[in-house]
């Protein structure tokens, strides 16, 4: 890409971080590569079946890609992980066209924050629950952890009953919003 | 007595910290292998393994007391070392190695029974005359007794299972109407928990530090202590930095505390390593909350300012051999703290970070020590707790080890899974925990953000994002490689192709 049709220092992109942060990068290969307009003075070095890592302002930054699919990263940087969408100004504009007419999902979707063991569960189907209530117990690494609802509402479905073993993520419970 | 070997019952940095100082003392080490951790790297450092990869059990195979008694049995196994957690503190394992003559290393079972159970180590700590909170002597027999000692003592009070630990099975109570309520939940929780629905009843110490001393008994009567550790800095009950000596101590209150810490050890003869725990309040008065009977996680910290091996001592004594130090023998040198480096992911509430270690690259220096439990390809699981190794650095005074500890951190590199790692940086770069002004309040109430973020990290991980990204398309259009492309590609870029090739 970089180097089509004498394009060289005009390639443009944007990291996206989750919490909407906006990261402009021009030229991410090429030799003089801007973030944020600003010349970024620093150095990879690259080994797949070692550490790669970032040398800038005379520091060294161990980084890790987590996860990839598509345009979408989590990257970790000295054991501190950011996620980020990667657009070009054409799919950022489409994006943000997007965003705006997205329908919000009445269901709430209570997911195991980690992988374990159900131990209890406090909820039944058609049960009311307020936000800050206790839905199940999850065990998980010896600790039990207590899961309470982010909402308010009606319990539509219950998919686990004690002694489950779950993992991360997993549907546990949905919620119809009130 | 003569221990030829060892047997150590559990997994993980322990059992490899354990075969160490087997090995040092010509002793062979055994370990027991699981169908869970097939390729750990204890396994790797012991003498000898035995196979319990066809353990079908529910209950696990560091639990299954009758499997390892018949194990040691059939290899002629002088003794076994429990580390902690698993069988550290049963009462009834330790029993059964007596009643098959072999050698626990550890305290008698009597004393692991008596201080296990808190009704009774209260009680023992009350005839002693050691401080304690006011609260029931003893269990409570109904909601009733429960509301009448709780409008006595004062509010808040805690509720606490008599079997429990590690703080399982509390409930802290801030009105009298809650409190009969509170206690039939307590009651059940502990019947299911523990097997044991006693439930008594003290009074609570808002944000309270918590300090422990390490102390040292032989089968000769005499008890000595290793000085204090400082552990505060804990989130829900679970240690996460330890120190010691503690910033808050001075030497008369450490005198005290110290000489109590023995008087409840001598309460029940004890023998080999324990630690006695304290609540220590806002006006330096503390109180007895509960005596370890084990080696615990945090025990280097102590050898680091001692000099001694305290898994050779713990030997030594089951072997029946005498103390080798007396109390005005022991020296404390320096400062030294100790980093859990879980694998947990502190940014998602430090929920457990499982995966493959790919790579890691540990930090060296005379004032670093690192007790891990892994090594690159290493797999963290959920069937196990999620700490993979410690870091504990020693320093000439706190601020000097406080330095060396961000210095040893920077150095501390894991790929493959997140770590508890931005949290050691965090803590150490507040102002409070620099001043060594901090209490059990401390994750709570100081730190707003559980993890360190340097100024330039986000950026710099957007531009390894959108790299990586471009980079993929590039690969994706350009094939077969066009050799002349190279001239026109950065020299960082290149380094990195020339290497592939």
């Amino acid at each position: 890409m970089a180097n089509h049709n004498g394009k060289t220092e005009k390639e443009k992109f944007y990291a996206c971080s989750t919490k909407g942060k906006k990261f402009e990068v021009v030229n991410p290969l090429g030799e003089i590569v801007k973030v944020k307009g600003k010349k970024l003075d620093m150095q990879i070095v690259e080994d797949p079946d070692s550490f790669t890592y970032i040398i800038y302002k005379k520091k060294k930054y161990h980084i890790e890609i987590l996860e990839k699919s598509q345009n979408k990263y989590t990257v970790m940087i000295n054991g501190v992980w950011y996620n980020f969408s990667i657009e070009t100004p054409i799919s950022y504009k489409r994006m943000k066209t997007l965003s705006k007419v997205q329908v919000v999902s009445r269901i709430e979707n209570i997911m195991a924050p980690m992988p374990g063991k159900i131990l209890d569960i406090m909820v039944e189907e058609n049960g009311e629950i307020k936000e800050g209530e206790p839905l199940f117990i999850l065990e998980a690494m010896k600790m039990q952890n207590e899961i309470v609802s982010n909402v308010s509402g009606k319990v539509k479905k219950i998919n686990i009953k004690n002694n489950d073993s779950v993992m991360k993520d997993d549907v546990m419970i949905e919620i119809e919003k009130a | 007595m003569e221990i030829k070997s060892i047997l150590i019952a559990n997994r993980g940095e322990i059992a490899v910290r354990v075969i160490n100082t087997a090995r040092k003392m010509g002793i062979e080490s055994w370990v027991i292998k699981t169908s869970k951790e097939p390729n750990a790297f204890y396994l790797t450092q012991a003498d000898h393994i035995i196979d319990f990869s066809d353990h079908t059990e529910e209950i696990s195979e560091f639990l299954d007391i009758e499997a390892i008694i018949k194990a040691m049995k059939d290899n002629n196994i002088s003794a076994v070392h429990p580390g902690y957690g698993f069988l550290a503190e049963s009462p009834i394992f330790a029993e059964r190695c007596d009643d098959e003559k072999i050698i626990y290393i550890g305290p008698s079972a009597d004393a692991i029974y008596r201080m296990g159970n808190k009704t009774i180590a209260k009680e023992l700590a009350r005839k002693h005359k050691v401080p304690l909170l006011g609260g029931s002597k003893g269990n409570l027999s109904s909601p009733d007794e429960a509301v009448k000692i709780a409008n006595e003592i004062g509010y808040p009070v805690i509720l606490k299972a008599a079997s429990g630990g590690g703080g399982r099975g509390m409930r802290i109570v801030e009105e009298e109407k809650n409190v009969a309520k509170m206690f039939k939940m307590a009651s059940s929780e502990a019947e299911k928990a523990f097997n044991d629905p006693d439930v008594f009843v003290e009074k609570y110490v808002r944000n309270p530090r918590h300090i422990e001393f390490q102390i040292f008994g032989d089968k000769h009567g005499n008890i000595i202590h290793l000085g204090e550790r400082e552990c505060s800095v804990q989130r829900k009950h679970q240690k996460l930095i330890e120190e010691s000596p503690s910033a808050v101590l001075d030497e008369k209150l450490r005198k005290k505390m110290g000489a109590a810490a023995i008087n409840i050890a001598k309460s029940v003869d004890y023998f080999s390593a324990g630690t006695v725990e304290f609540l220590l309040d806002d006006k330096m008065e503390f109180s007895f909350m509960e005596m370890n009977t084990r080696i615990q996680v945090e025990h280097p910290v102590t050898e680091m300012i001692t000099g001694l091996d305290l898994i050779e001592w713990q030997i030594r004594i089951a072997r029946g051999e005498e103390l080798p130090l007396k109390q005005k023998d022991v020296k404390i040198n320096g400062w030294a703290i100790e980093y859990r480096i879980n694998a947990e992911d502190v940014q998602g509430g430090f929920s457990p970070s499982l995966g493959v270690i790919e790579k890691i690259s540990l930090p060296r220096s005379k004032n670093i020590r690192i007790d891990s439990g892994v090594v690159e390809g290493s797999s963290i699981t959920s069937y196990f707790d999620s700490m993979v190794a410690k870091l504990i650095v020693h320093g000439e005074n706190r601020e000097k080890a406080i330095l060396y500890s961000q210095n040893a951190l920077k150095k501390f590199w894991i790929k493959g899974i997140k770590t508890t790692i931005p949290f050691c940086n965090a803590v150490l770069l507040n102002k409070n925990f620099r001043k060594g002004k901090y209490d059990t309040s401390f994750l709570t109430k100081e730190m707003t953000k559980h993890y360190h973020e340097g100024q330039d990290d986000e950026m710099l991980a957007a531009f390894f994002a959108t790299y990586d990204f471009v980079k993929e398309i590039e690969n994706v259009e350009n094939k077969p490689v066009d050799f002349d492309k190279g001239k026109n590609i950065a020299p960082w870029v290149l380094k990195k192709r020339l290497k592939s090739l």
